[in-house]
């Protein structure tokens, strides 16, 4: 690096503390005032601190125009990181939110350590990876796990000491696990016991009847009678722990099986039905969760088009957990369908091919040589469902009917109670469950591409399924694909409907109240997305390009901070936030930023995950090229990667957009006056009843996300999809 | 590549439509508000013309509001309360969250209300608690329509019930108090058991209970009388009903927030929302009770007071802090987790 990057990085610094505001302007703690004002005017005692960072400042400016030496490098980078630890101290302490003055202190001396240790031959790369190493890991630990912090040390502190109190008291409460009550037809354990007990039982009968050796029989026995134990404990139970892993394991199994079903057809169907599952994979992309949910209220309440209209029912057994889950199965196949046909498309087909020399037929095929191959598939598909669904949080308070569910519980703990330590520990209960799922699935199914592959597998054309197959399963995804319609179409017709089930006649009025209220917060919506997708792409990016191509200390652990943003319940992150930053130089509740951060964090995991994968179809032999060259990272990057990787940022770009705009769960937490966003009011609206126009709005949100993302899907149709990224 | 650039371009150019002009406007003003969003809606866009006052409103519940301000407690995001059941203002005020002061309308208020409010918040309106009976479905199940709360825990009403959830509702709350006033704490308690069985959806708003009723979706929906007649209107078939065993009633409420960083707007907006022809408001979206200004015109559909057995709402206790929170605490803790 030469000398005078540091010396320009020195001077910024030095001109932000002496000019910026170090704290801005706010209603307690008085106005602005620059980091050398407040060292003049509280002298140690008050500006002690501040004073430390600029002296620390001066003098790693003084090391960085010192030169290039392997000593004074590592030396610079020690004084640097010191200053940056003390200026986040200062920040974290200051009486009012961080200025740009701060901001811009802070960011001069990360680039100087980074440059710092580029010299002292700590990193190779030269400066430019430093600092990006160091500024995307501050970014991550900040925004990423200085929340989950906050939200455990909220649920075991209280003041400055630590107690276990809001843990028993929340665990013990029956609001989250209800065991036996006088009310419960009969105690869960005794449910769990006759679970394990007739999982045991069969195994012993199967063990009997085909003769297994006792040892494998007593395997099976076991492992029937955990399962059956498990069931057993989750029918009997009652509570929001209960009906969140009854919901997500139910979720699951339905949502595996329907994808797979989709994946089969998709890659081996003889029907022509087939090309309309394309299409199917875009819709969750699109839509908020919970807007079918909306939907399903018209169809299937009591007084519902399709339960009293059509079948004349009269039950409002679709409120509650069997609406969620249904609502929850049509808004999550498409993610299993993603990843599924991904995997049916890669399987080996000599494989198949050589089992049909040994005259095998296709159902024997079916069941013997394709299905434990899809196994580890339909493990990953199943795991990611689970995930979405336990993080779920539009559908459970649309549809749930005051039933407790562990996001929204969450949600109600601080909407309803503002009891932030309740809510973190149903926060954490909710992390630990998703937590341990991302692992099983990172643990064991780290082989297991979700990436859809583009290309011919090796070997002929794929067998095709047995005619009946075919047809069922073809009836099956007609039916699914006709609820959808019947579902997307009731809320289209639903925005121009004076009152459903009561006055069908047609109006625009919902569409007039819509335009006043709610275009205003949409278009707001959309220019917030719009402005956080960029640092989202280019921070996923970013975070690809360093894991992949550089090796460094800490790499392992930057990734899986980075794509752990991806399994963190929106909910929780929500929690998180308004503990984390709230208050102190860090406070960005109130604001716009707060809810752009929300949106680049929960964007972040996708544009790393397409940064990934383009990056993968780009040689390194290239950027060596280029160095051997004399180019420096930055031109290598600027003049030979970006240009190959720019389709598919673009693609990222667009999907970190359309991700923020479908957001609900957690920036539910993060709206105020004035910084109020579509999907937020689309739910008020739902749930007080102005159906109509959240009919109305909720039809406009689609149509613009499909007018954004249709262009990109065929623009960039080449290009390896980012994967499943479900919208919550 | 070009396609890449052309692409790029119209991003940016999206971007840059999308850019809100900035609006010239003297003062801003943050609203909590309570009721139905359609009267925020309408307060926001005549204040804002009225006055040029730039004005932004977030809508909660009653108990959610007064969580969010305990949260914001010493630095309040909202200027002005603005209605929701009294009961949560009077606990905010004996918090210290709100800041009570006679406006300049104060004589011109119905004197009962200014009575019964004792000082701790500006009343707004009033309106009676009782229940939004769907006849139609009733008579489908061949089902009498309740006369008394005692009644509700019937277990012929199973599954055809919708109440607010007390912990972020006032309607909710209400429901709560006016029970254990008229059976006392612990049989109040056990009618509480025997009508949460018979409930098909716990609601987070005050609002939807009326609205699930007039949809069918249940029968009987515990509410305020705006709430139903409001429905009414809208051609939901749905009556109000008062049950005979004694009814509660609200005092809607206007708050000014302590310490709030826009208090001359906010004293600016508690004048406005007490003036007769502003108070109008309140009724044509979906407030249709009794305004708290004696000149303002009553509606006619408003049910009347004198038509209905009104129990001595004890305020000054339901409104006490340690009161109100214990009595939420058991209900979530005794009688929300049952199962039903």
């Amino acid at each position: 690096m030469r000398a005078n990057t540091g010396a320009v990085w020195g001077a910024i610094g030095l001109l932000s503390f002496a000019l910026g505001s170090w704290t801005r302007a706010s209603g307690r703690a008085g106005p602005a005032v620059t980091g050398l004002a407040l060292v003049l005017r509280e002298g140690i005692p008050g500006g002690g601190l501040v004073l430390l960072v600029g002296l620390v400042l001066v003098v790693a400016t003084g090391f960085a125009l010192a030169g290039g030496g392997r000593p004074v490098g590592r030396v610079l980078a020690a004084v640097a990181g010191a200053g940056v630890l003390l200026a986040f101290v200062g920040v974290a302490r200051a009486a009012g939110p961080a200025g740009w003055g701060a901001l811009g202190t802070t960011a001069s001396l990360v680039n100087l350590t980074g440059i710092g240790l580029a010299r002292g031959r700590l990193v190779r790369g030269g400066g430019f990876v430093g600092g990006a190493i160091l500024w995307v890991a501050l970014l991550v630990v900040l925004f990423i796990v200085y929340p989950v912090v906050a939200i455990l040390h909220a649920s075991v502190a209280s003041g400055g000491a630590l107690t276990a109190g809001y843990l028993l008291r929340t665990l013990r409460s029956p609001v989250f696990l209800l065991l036996t009550h006088e009310t419960l037809p009969r105690p869960a354990p005794v449910v769990a016991l006759a679970g394990a007990g007739l999982g045991g039982l069969l195994a012993v009968a199967w063990g009997g009847v085909r003769r297994q050796p006792v040892r494998r029989t007593v395997r099976v026995a076991v492992t029937l009678a955990a399962i059956g134990a498990a069931a057993g404990l989750l029918v009997g139970a009652r509570g929001a722990l209960r009906n969140s892993l009854l919901l997500a394991v139910t979720v699951g199994l339905a949502t595996t099986g329907l994808g797979l079903a989709f994946a089969l057809l998709d890659a081996r169907s003889r029907l022509w039905t087939r090309r309309l599952l394309g299409p199917l994979s875009l819709v969750p992309i699109i839509t908020p969760a919970f807007v079918l949910g909306l939907a399903f209220i018209y169809m299937f309440g009591r007084r519902g088009s399709i339960t009293h209209g059509l079948l004349g029912l009269d039950t409002g057994v679709f409120f509650g957990p069997l609406g969620v889950g249904i609502a929850q199965v049509m808004a999550f196949t498409p993610i299993a369908f993603l990843v599924l046909s991904g995997v049916v498309r890669s399987l080996d087909v000599a494989l198949e091919e050589a089992a049909q020399t040994l005259r095998a037929t296709p159902w024997i095929l079916l069941r013997t040589v394709t299905g434990p191959l899809l196994v580890p598939g339909l493990a990953n598909a199943m795991l990611l469902v689970m995930i979405e669904s336990l993080a779920d949080f539009g559908n459970p308070i649309l549809l749930g009917g005051g039933t407790p569910f562990l996001a929204t519980e969450v949600f109600l703990a601080i909407e309803g109670r503002f009891d932030p330590h309740e809510a973190a520990v149903y926060g954490v209960v909710l992390l630990a469950l998703a937590l341990a799922l991302f692992l099983v699935q990172r643990r064991w199914l780290a082989g297991v591409s979700v990436v859809t592959v583009t290309g011919r597998p090796s070997g002929g054309r794929p067998v095709p399924l047995p005619r009946v197959a075919d047809w069922s399963l073809t009836g099956l995804f007609v039916a699914y694909a006709a609820l959808s319609a019947l579902l997307y179409g009731s809320l289209f017709l639903g925005g121009f409907v004076r009152v459903w089930g009561i006055d069908h006649r047609l109006t625009t009025m919902h569409y007039r109240d819509m335009a006043t209220a709610g275009l205003p917060v949409l278009l707001d919506t959309a220019r917030l997305a719009a402005i956080a997708a960029v640092p989202a792409a280019l921070l996923g990016f970013l975070i690809a390009y360093l894991t992949t191509r550089h090796r460094f200390l800490g790499r392992g652990a930057l990734e899986f901070c980075a794509l752990l943003s991806y399994a963190l319940p929106g909910t929780v992150m929500g929690v998180g936030y308004i503990l984390a930053f709230n208050q102190g130089g860090f406070k960005l509740t109130g604001t716009a930023a707060i809810l752009v951060a929300a949106f680049v964090f929960r964007g972040m995991p996708v544009g790393l995950r397409s940064g990934i994968a383009a990056l993968a179809q780009v040689d390194p032999a290239l950027e060596e090229a280029s160095a051997l060259l004399r180019a420096n990272v930055p031109a290598t990057l600027r003049r030979v990667v970006l240009p190959l990787v720019l389709p598919a940022l673009l693609t990222g770009f667009i999907y970190c957009f359309v991700r923020a705009v479908t957001a609900v769960s957690q920036v539910i937490f993060l709206v105020s006056p004035g910084h109020d966003l579509a999907t937020v009011l689309l739910l008020s609206w739902a749930e007080y009843g102005h159906l109509g126009r959240g009919a109305a709005l909720a039809s406009v949100l689609v149509v613009f996300l499909a007018a954004v993302v249709l262009p990109v899907e065929r623009f960039g149709r080449r290009e390896s999809r980012p994967g499943p990224s479900a919208a919550i | 590549m070009k396609r890449t650039l052309n692409m790029i371009g119209i991003l940016v150019l999206g971007l840059v439509a999308m850019w809100p002009l900035s609006v010239g406007a003297q003062g801003r003003l943050n609203i909590l508000c309570s009721p139905d969003p359609a009267w925020c809606e309408a307060v926001k866009q005549s204040f804002g013309k009225a006055t040029g006052i730039q004005t932004e409103f977030v809508r909660l519940s009653s108990g959610a509001a007064l969580a969010r301000l305990r949260a914001e407690k010493g630095a309040p995001t909202f200027d002005v309360w603005f209605a929701g059941s009294g009961d949560s203002h009077w606990v905010a005020q004996a918090d210290g969250l709100t800041e009570f002061f006679r406006p300049k309308a104060w004589g011109e208020l119905r004197p009962q209300l200014t009575k019964a409010v004792d000082g701790h918040y500006i009343p707004l309106y009033t309106g009676l608690h009782g229940l939004g009976v769907n006849e139609k479905l009733l008579k489908e199940k061949n089902l009498p329509v309740p006369e008394t709360w005692k009644d509700l825990g019937d277990p012929k009403y199973k599954g055809l019930v919708a109440m607010p959830n007390p912990n972020t509702s006032g309607t909710g709350y209400v429901l709560m108090t006016t029970i254990v006033q008229i059976y006392g704490d612990d049989p109040g308690f056990e009618l509480l058991k025997a009508i949460h069985k018979n409930v098909a959806q716990y609601t987070r708003s005050g609002g939807d209970p009326s609205l699930l009723a007039g949809r069918g979706e249940v029968a009987i929906g515990v509410s305020f009388a705006n709430d139903v007649v409001e429905r009414g209107r809208k051609g939901f078939p749905i009556r109000f009903v008062a049950p005979k065993d004694g009814i509660g009633y609200e005092i809607g409420a206007l708050s000014l927030v302590q310490g709030a960083a826009n208090r001359e707007s906010a004293l600016r907006l508690i004048d406005w929302a007490l003036e007769p022809e502003n108070q109008k408001l309140g009724p044509q979206n979906g407030e249709v009770s009794i305004q708290s200004h004696s000149r303002t015109p009553i509606d006619p559909d408003v049910p009347r007071f004198e038509d209905v057995k009104l129990i001595a709402y004890d305020f000054g206790k339901y409104g006490t802090p340690a009161v109100r929170d214990g009595l939420i605490k058991r209900w979530t803790e005794q009688v929300f987790p049952l199962p039903r």
